[in-house]
């Protein structure tokens, strides 16, 4: 387009997005090297959770003749139900984090750290007592 | 746009937020693609229904690779302008889409 506006010098703020306003509300703008940051956990964590659902659906398969059938479902399951808790629990987390940082307040303990631990544990004992007993 | 405009001066920060940002959004559209994949390989043992978590990934990671540019953009012109708005929607949604693949998968397994 040939509109040529001089390079402005107002630094106009982005605007912020509906459902941004809806869900952060109040507070100050945080540091944006802070918000960026917030983002890029949220995505580790959903890597985390992807991996879980792609075992997942693999564990089912993979193992076929290696569990029994309740076996196999049920750590299937387990994995694919903490992926869905995990991704959900990151997405939580991110707005939790993102209000505390507007509103200048502690972060918020991760609930999702134990939450993986605890399941992670669980799925490798599963696994541990039925290749030890088969 | 201006925007695009600020993005191609560059930035003034040293710590280069913008860039391990995108590349943390594209480790993301590789996990996703990764994930596709993985879904297809077990389709002779899950059936057709597989076909839909592998639509989802896919579909997610499409969006990721198509918004890149944009993404980068507004890091960038928020860096300079020393505020961002927050990413609220693409959070809610690429966690809807890991949770929509969790609950396709777990009613996969079940029925299979």
């Amino acid at each position: 387009m040939s509109t040529n506006q001089p390079p402005s010098g107002d630094p106009a703020p982005p605007r912020r997005g509906k459902i941004a306003e809806r869900l952060l509300p109040g507070g100050t703008e945080p540091d944006p090297r802070f918000t960026l940051a917030n983002e890029r956990t949220f995505l580790a964590w959903i890597r985390t959770s992807l991996a879980l659902l792609a075992g997942g659906i693999a564990i089912e398969a993979f193992t076929a003749d290696l569990f029994l059938e309740p076996v196999r479902k049920g750590l299937a399951v387990l994995l694919l139900l903490l992926g869905m808790l995990l991704s959900a629990g990151a997405a939580v987390r991110w707005i939790r984090v993102e209000r505390s940082m507007r509103n200048k307040t502690p972060l918020p303990l991760p609930l999702i750290v134990p939450l993986l631990a605890g399941a992670g544990a669980l799925a490798a004992a599963v696994v541990l007592v039925f290749i030890l007993w088969r | 746009m201006a925007r695009s405009r600020e993005a191609a001066r560059g930035h003034e920060d040293p710590g280069l937020q913008p860039e391990r940002t995108s590349l943390a959004w594209g480790r993301t559209m590789m996990a996703l693609v990764t994930v596709s994949a993985i879904f297809l390989r077990w389709l002779p043992h899950h059936g057709l229904p597989i076909l839909l978590l592998f639509a989802v990934s896919t579909t997610a990671a499409g969006v990721i690779y198509f918004t890149q540019r944009r993404r980068y953009s507004t890091s960038t012109a928020g860096i300079t302008h020393e505020t961002v708005d927050a990413d609220t929607s693409a959070v809610l949604w690429t966690a809807s889409a890991a949770v929509a693949l969790g609950a396709l998968g777990i009613l996969v397994v079940l029925a299979g």
